[in-house]
């Protein structure tokens, strides 16, 4: 036991309760480990802690939360146990999942974007092995550019906005009118940041980026804010 | 649970049924905005799923352990983010409500023990149960809910034992009974 026993009993209450800093809370733990009083003091007490979040009104939780969680838990499953998962679902249905019923007059506009990104700004630069496609964006202010090797590629963006928690961004292959997912990453302070594409590129069509939840998603959840098209 | 902790997106799935509304209810109480209660449930069950669960049986119930969790997550997002200052500014006011439907006795039990522990609370002494409140729900630490009241910080932690000592007389039936 510490000498300083009883300012560390007196903070059996904020310990139970989350107010402790973290600097706080790791020096009552450690105090814990010597002192059998402060053990049981914060066991005598617990119960009623644990008790505090039972009286909450309980809320509906958005459907989509149960939805976007099963999505990661299901992928993550199917990789883990060596079957390839449903990496690749048809674009249509795709948007289709993204829009809801409003799917003719969007799967016209999100055309039309593809249009005009294979027609305007398109620079490739580089040499044989490597060459660097310069992306479209719909957000201001940002910009981001695709490198293209033989069997995979590097997307570097800058200017992109620092997410809320748990969100992040995550890169998409469009190909043969399938979209299939590939990494998340987040941004620096700076608005920069990299991802890796570990895929042949060469008979894809596209490069997308979305915003998802962390963790990532099996389908894009909302237009693409970047395009580097290929 | 074991089959959580095995990696089975079935079971998972019945974990997030059964605790998913309690846990998306908790963390909206703390921080009042749906899409950040959203983004820290799922935070917090996915942790579960990844780490394959380190569930505790001695520790209380599975609900218990849940919201754990919840509230710790939480707490990390309050002191990290703006909601704080917006929070404080809050704290007095109506919050926004999105009830849930009662569709089931299990739901309604939970209602009716809700109802219950805040009973329980309502006999605190009131600055014991605002001390509790702030800390516990507000995410605020010892130091910040004693310059907000303008109290030492001594008083602050005393209120938090002492109240939380009450608490326990109030609910030893709660406790001893560990609703599932």
């Amino acid at each position: 036991m510490t000498g300083d026993h009883t300012t560390y009993r007196d903070e059996v209450g904020a310990y139970l309760l989350g107010a402790l800093s973290d600097a706080e809370r790791a020096s009552f733990e450690g105090h814990l480990v010597d002192c059998a009083e402060c053990r049981h003091e914060v066991e005598r007490l617990r119960p009623a802690a644990d008790l505090l979040p039972r009286s909450v009104e309980q809320v509906e939780p958005p459907p989509g939360l149960k939805r976007s969680l099963m999505e990661v838990v299901e992928r993550e499953a199917n990789e883990r146990d060596g079957s390839p998962s449903e990496r690749r679902t048809p674009l249509a249905e795709r948007l289709r999942r993204l829009l809801g019923g409003s799917l003719r007059p969007a799967l016209a506009g999100a055309a039309v974007v593809l249009a005009i990104a294979a027609g305007f700004g398109v620079a490739q630069l580089g040499g044989e092995d490597t060459r660097t496609v310069v992306a479209q964006t719909t957000l201001p202010d940002t910009s981001g550019s695709l490198k293209v090797h033989d069997d995979d590629a590097i997307l570097e963006v800058r200017g992109m906005p620092s997410l809320e928690r748990g969100r992040v961004y995550q890169a998409w292959v469009q190909r043969d009118g399938m979209v299939e997912p590939e990494p998340t990453f987040e941004v620096g302070a700076d608005g920069r940041g990299t991802v890796a594409v570990p895929e042949d590129l060469s008979d894809a069509q596209a490069v997308l980026l979305t915003r998802e939840p962390r963790g990532g998603s099996r389908a894009p959840s909302e237009k693409p804010i970047l395009t580097v098209t290929l | 649970m074991q089959l959580v902790g095995e990696g089975s997106p079935r079971a998972f799935e019945l974990l997030y049924d059964r605790h998913g509304g309690a846990a998306f209810s908790l963390a909206y109480r703390m921080v009042g905005d749906r899409v950040m209660a959203e983004d820290i449930s799922q935070e917090a069950f996915l942790s579960i799923w990844r780490s394959r669960m380190r569930y505790d049986a001695s520790r209380g119930s599975v609900r218990t352990w849940v919201l754990g969790i919840v509230h710790n997550r939480t707490i990390d997002a309050l002191r990290r983010g703006s909601v704080h200052e917006r929070r404080r500014e809050q704290f007095e006011g109506v919050e926004e409500r999105h009830e849930a439907r009662e569709r089931t006795d299990v739901e309604a039990a939970r209602r009716e023990e809700a109802r219950s522990v805040r009973t329980a609370l309502d006999t605190l002494p009131a600055e014991q149960r605002r001390t509790i409140e702030l800390a516990y729900f507000g995410g605020f630490s010892h130091s910040q809910i004693a310059e907000l009241l303008d109290e030492p910080i001594g008083t602050i932690k005393g209120r938090m034992r002492l109240g939380l000592d009450k608490l326990r007389d109030q609910l030893a039936d709660f406790a001893a009974g560990e609703f599932a």
